[in-house]
């Protein structure tokens, strides 16, 4: 049990700082996928199985969504990107982890003392690595993936605080809410661009 | 018959707006299930008997004020009936108002959906789940401010980025809230419990620092759909802190959350009245007075004790009326000029003179002028602040000005004759079904500004809800 719960925070810590790091929409939408598999993980040592999945099938059929579309949508090269860029988030990656490590006890300790330790600093990284993405970039599609990320952060922590099947259905109602917002982004900026170029050439 | 109040005020308005969105491109059909569900529900709400029972003929509809669902309850009662009443009514007033502008086909199917889910969020049990229907409305909001054809602008992906972190803020606040009731006062729990849930509101009336996106949409988003959402996300989110207030004694006793939320406040005007005061943009300048209102809806709450609470329900619909004109004139400008910049529009009112002082008195009224809307509430928020403390009503005066100023700025630049064009004089230009809908609601604004107390005190009835604020 607590092999699998540190594998699911190793995957967690790793697949949040795929989706910080990198740009291309194919490894930020597996890291997305495999982020809800190891959240069910962690949910399903608060919840019981039948309600735990929600959150794993209500994650994926957003990341669905937002992967098909960018399937359809998005262009086949990916703009490359300096070293140095890549770098720079990554450095601030492994700061959110140091930061969300040194306040997950003290928060433990002071907020949530009947919730796992584990499920804290996952849902921290989550939340902390979803906040960083947020602050420095302006891409609808990444906005979206960290939106979804750090809802899927906060979850994980509530999910040990509270149990309600209306909460759990709305909740999951927000996900494809905002899963569908952002498809809407990534459609209307590639049929604008579309449009413009059909008027530049005619 | 036995009905429930939130299938007539959350269910219908929510499966017309599926209709209207279904057939979005039919413009009429939009239009006239939106005004009449909007307008119909408004009087429904306005007129509806204090036994719930309506006879039609034969026919006898009893209606009860809950709906159960997944063991919570969405509860309607009789004495937010006001409120339901006056926000169908601004909802209506938007949709006709969208007539003859350019407005995108999503607004009128998702102004309802909006208006739908926020009247939910009012009456939602346990009250807390009320976030999650405010982040509905929050996302269905995002067609309207960012329509299909146009670009999407990084204000849009900030408002649904700041809104959407309000969200766990206040769930966490309901679940430190359950546990805090029986700890001392000086627990520092309760601070901590405070904290997120000042975060959580702040985040969702973009208290500052969280208010960038305001006017990063105001500037690029159509005047009409925002200001659509600038009134009615912080007349809904205001009305749902008052339960906050009622529900905790811990919060409603504490002299230090009223302090705070008038220095808050007052920060609020003032920032926003010295950024409106120099803006060149007059979008952007709506978007900064916006955020000047926010800080009078949070300094009344905070003199709560001097009778603020029925001040904030007064402000409500003196916002409404003065919002709507300023969307509806902006629309107007926007669709004659190409350039939101003041100092492009040199000779505007010569050619566009009822238009032009639309927009002026809008900006007038919501700065508080005398004979408009929110004179009467804005003159006795003045005395009240002065009364508490001469150098918060001083800063709260100086933030005032800021729209002032604009407006003056404003004014010599539309009068002054434009030299590249050839009016050099007055001319009207406008045709009636432009200058009918501005004239009618100068006039409602009159009206409310010289009987205060025959129009805008209707609605401080509904201060019989929220039982311990009274």
């Amino acid at each position: 049990m607590l092999a699998l719960s540190t594998l699911a925070f190793l995957l967690i810590v790793i697949t949040a700082m795929v989706i910080l790091i990198f740009r291309d929409w194919r490894i930020n939408t597996a890291a997305l996928a495999l982020q809800y598999l190891a959240v069910f993980y962690l949910v399903t040592l608060s919840w019981p199985i039948g309600l735990a999945i929600v959150k794993l099938i209500v994650g994926w059929m957003a990341t669905a969504a937002i992967g098909l579309t960018c399937l359809r949508q998005m262009e086949e090269d990916t703009p490359t990107e300096s070293t140095s860029s890549l770098f720079f988030r990554a450095l601030a990656g492994l700061m959110i982890i140091l930061v969300m490590f040194v306040i997950s006890s003290t928060l433990q300790e002071r907020v949530f003392p009947n919730v796992d330790l584990v499920i804290i600093r996952s849902g921290l990284m989550m939340v902390g690595m979803a906040l960083m993405q947020l602050g420095t970039n302006a891409s609808p599609y990444l906005t979206i993936m960290s939106l979804l990320s750090f809802m899927a952060g906060f979850e994980l922590i509530h999910a040990a605080l509270e149990r309600s099947t209306l909460l759990t259905g709305l909740m999951a109602s927000v996900n494809l809410g905002l899963a569908l917002v952002g498809v809407y982004f990534i459609m209307k900026s590639t049929d604008r661009d579309e449009s413009q170029k059909e008027e530049e050439e005619k | 018959m036995t009905l429930s109040t939130p299938i007539l005020w959350v269910f219908l308005p929510l499966f017309i707006s599926l209709i209207t969105g279904i057939f979005y491109r039919s413009r009429i059909l939009g239009i006239i299930l939106t005004c009449t569900t909007s307008f119909g529900l408004s009087a429904l709400a306005a007129f509806f008997p204090e036994d719930m029972v309506i006879s039609i003929g034969p026919l006898t509809l009893a209606f009860v004020e809950n709906l159960g669902i997944l063991g919570r309850q969405i509860i309607i009662s009789y004495q937010i009936l006001p409120f339901i009443a006056f926000i169908y009514f601004s909802t209506g007033v938007w949709a006709a108002g969208s007539v003859r502008l350019s407005v995108p086909e999503s607004f009128r199917p998702t102004s309802l959906v909006v208006t739908a889910l926020l009247t939910a969020a009012l009456g939602v049990e346990p009250f807390l789940y009320a976030a999650l229907f405010i982040e509905g409305a929050i996302l269905f909001s995002i067609p309207m401010l960012s329509p299909l054809l146009s670009k999407t602008h990084p204000g849009i992906l900030r408002f649904l980025s700041l809104q959407t972190l309000a969200l766990p803020f206040i769930l966490l606040a309901g679940w430190l809230l359950s546990g805090v009731e029986t700890l001392p006062p000086d627990s520092p729990l309760i601070v901590q419990t405070m904290i997120i849930l000042g975060l959580g509101i702040g985040l969702w009336l973009a208290v500052f620092p969280f208010h960038s996106w305001v006017p990063m949409v105001t500037e690029k988003a159509h005047p009409l759909p925002v200001s659509f959402v600038l009134f009615i996300f912080p007349t809904f989110i205001t009305l749902f802190s008052l339960n906050f207030l009622d529900r905790y004694t811990f919060l409603r006793t504490s002299q230090g959350l009223y302090q705070s939320l008038r220095s808050i406040g007052t920060l609020m005007i003032v920032l926003g009245g010295l950024w409106t005061a120099y803006q060149d943009d007059i979008k952007r300048a709506f978007g900064f007075s916006a955020l000047t209102e926010t800080g009078f809806l949070l300094l009344v709450i905070g003199l709560a004790d001097q009778g603020g609470l029925s001040l904030l329900l007064m402000l409500f619909p003196a916002h409404a009326v003065s919002f709507f004109l300023w969307g509806f004139t902006l629309s107007l400008f926007e669709t004659r000029e190409d350039s939101h910049s003041i100092k492009a529009l040199h000779g505007f009112a010569l050619r566009y003179p009822i238009i032009s002082s639309g927009l002026l008195i809008a900006q007038l009224s919501v700065a508080g002028l005398p004979l408009f809307a929110t004179f009467p509430i804005k003159i006795a928020l003045f005395s009240d602040a002065f009364a508490i403390n001469s150098a918060l009503g001083a800063w709260i005066f100086v933030g005032s000005l800021g729209l002032f100023f604009f407006t003056i700025r404003l004014l010599i630049n539309l009068v002054t004759p434009n030299t590249e064009q050839a009016i050099t004089s007055w001319v009207l230009t406008e045709k009636s079904s432009v200058y009918l809908p501005i004239l009618l609601i100068i006039l409602a604004m009159i009206i409310m500004g010289l009987f205060p107390h025959a129009i805008l005190t209707n609605i401080t009835t509904i201060l019989t809800a929220f039982g311990q604020l009274q």
